[in-house]
């Protein structure tokens, strides 16, 4: 475990030592604070269900900055060959890395709190689909950073990464679209258990469904399998 | 302390090793000399388990590379040819990320820290970040990281590359110090530094190994890059015939010397048997004035060049 807190007290440290993390929590807060204005203030809706819908499209937008230099930042700057050859194993890299990223989001999300505010001063918000709506999006991010880690790991060119990733996550998003196009009961089964955006409207609505939890940890643990045999492949 | 057998690495259909064995003890340090490309950095990565060998087998103090990289990686430090830096992190946070990485506890970390950063004379940086350090420091921040957590074996990929000729004297100091109680392979360009440092010399090319030997080893056994120089008043095609008469001259190169009518400046390739010089010697005695007559003893430069040249004539015929 020591090896996973090492790389994760690393990963932190790099975070905030470049301008990527300020850029992006500046960014991602101003998104969400014009989202919510817009929604509770011209829109009249006196509920986060629209603001969680837009924060989580501009999620997966800004995931991919996050994620991109995770591994090809290592790999570019030649310090992966330092990270291989310590004694760590390579689930030890990933996971540091992964809650390193984690850790990232948590602190974008926990910073849009500060939206509450007027929702409770002015307005009588239900408290439960608030909080519901707040795990989804942590589950959404942590399926997100995981997938956009893993490809991070197959490319040395961080925009590469990042241009894998965007349209992965946005396919993932608007996978369940495709159902209007499918009369095979199967395959609109299918279109719609795999999207992260059907899945999140769960969360949105006050549902807290085993499914769509199983769902985003499944994602994340399969891209994180991914990632830790890739590794183990390249040695 | 690293004992290589029977290793090939291939990728693909491509042999980049082939079956290179060999053996750095305890209070070691062996210089790994090769022309760029001859399989260094590759056969340097499989020791560090960077990467595994496709077959054979390698052991880093007792702890196979294959399935204990792990538990080998605890006794090893290495540096790459390029020191894995991470430039956003001042030296003092870098240091001491590898040390907790490696093991170190912590109420020691703060001590071993002090300890490298002194021998690589770190202290005035310790706390700027790596990106504002110059070329010889980021060499040195790299060696200070592979000496954290006292390593049994220390793997060194051109660890001089980029320093001045103090810092360079200093390095030599650390690695030297280093070898007296633990095992050190050194990879390197610069021949006089193996020839200072190192205890045997093992030469690479093409991915094979191709002698293994102390320095002066090598040079005994390289007879045939032994010469006699001689600097001569004669005409240039008499003179190459009679030296090419005498017994052990091999080939006779004749340059003439600006300034004086016929000085010449000879190169006879001879083999290594003793009394060469007088008989050559005597061979021009008495027709024409010698000037100098020098035996050339083999350096390390022509053994490495003679080694690498054959196997390159072998691979052209």
């Amino acid at each position: 475990m020591n090896g996973v807190l090492a790389i994760y007290h690393k990963e932190l440290q790099t975070y905030f030592r470049s301008p990527i993390a300020y850029f992006v929590v500046s960014v991602f807060l101003l998104g969400t604070g014009y989202f919510f204005l817009y929604n509770i203030f011209l829109t009249g809706i006196g509920t986060m269900d629209e603001t969680f819908q837009n924060m989580g499209i501009l999620l997966l937008t800004l995931i991919p900055v996050i994620t991109m230099r995770l591994f090809s930042g290592e790999y570019s700057g030649r310090t992966m060959e330092l990270l291989m050859t310590l004694p760590l194993k390579p689930w030890q890299i990933v996971f540091g890395k992964y809650l390193g990223a984690t850790t990232m989001l948590l602190l974008m999300t926990g910073a849009t709190a500060i939206n509450l505010i007027p929702l409770y001063l002015y307005g009588n918000p239900e408290t439960k689909t608030i909080l519901t709506g707040y795990i989804g999006f942590v589950l959404l991010g942590m399926a997100c950073l995981a997938v956009g880690q893993f490809f991070s790991s197959l490319t040395q060119n961080q925009i590469i990464a990042a241009l894998i990733t965007v349209p992965v996550l946005l396919g993932f998003w608007f996978v369940g679209h495709l159902q209007t196009f499918q009369t095979d009961y199967i395959l609109r089964g299918l279109f719609g258990y795999l999207s992260f955006a059907l899945h999140f409207g769960d969360f949105i609505r006050g549902l807290l469904r085993s499914e769509a939890v199983v769902f985003y940890l499944v994602v994340s643990a399969i891209a994180l399998t991914l990632n830790i045999s890739y590794l183990q492949w390249r040695r | 302390m690293i004992a290589l057998e029977s290793v090939s690495k291939r990728y693909g259909s491509r042999t980049i090793i082939h079956d290179v064995s060999f053996t750095v003890g305890k209070g070691e340090i062996v210089g790994f000399l090769g022309p760029n490309g001859a399989g260094k950095t590759t056969t340097m990565r499989m020791i560090a388990g960077f990467t595994t060998a496709t077959s054979g087998r390698v052991t880093v103090a007792g702890f196979d590379m294959a399935t204990q990289n792990e538990d080998a990686a605890r006794k090893l430090g290495y540096v790459p040819e390029q020191p894995p830096l991470y430039d956003v992190l001042d030296v003092s946070t870098y240091l001491r990320f590898v040390a907790k990485v490696k093991g170190v506890p912590s109420r020691g970390i703060s001590r071993d820290l002090d300890r490298v950063m002194s021998a690589c004379r770190l202290e005035s940086v310790a706390r700027r970040e790596i990106y504002k350090l110059s070329k010889g420091y980021r060499q040195r921040v790299g060696l200070a990281q592979a000496l954290l957590g006292r390593p049994e074996v220390l793997l060194l990929d051109e660890p001089t590359a980029g320093l001045d000729p103090g810092q360079i004297q200093e390095t030599r100091e650390v690695i030297r110090a280093f070898g007296e109680k633990h095992a050190v392979l050194l990879s390197t360009h610069i021949l006089p530094e193996v020839t200072l440092i190192c205890q045997r010399v093992a030469i690479i090319n093409q991915g094979r190994l191709l002698a293994i030997d102390s320095p002066s080893g090598l040079q005994r056994a390289s007879e045939q890059t032994n010469s006699v120089h001689l600097e001569i008043t004669a005409p240039a095609e008499p003179l190459r015939e009679a030296l090419l008469g005498v017994d052990g001259v091999r080939a006779v190169s004749v340059h003439p010397l600006p300034g004086r009518d016929l000085l010449q400046s000879v190169e006879c390739q001879v083999d290594s048997r003793e009394g060469i010089e007088a008989r050559i010697a005597r061979s021009v005695a008495g027709q024409w004035e010698l000037h100098r007559l020098q035996r050339q003893q083999p350096t390390l430069e022509n053994v490495f060049l003679r080694y690498v040249g054959d196997t390159v004539r072998g691979k052209a015929a």
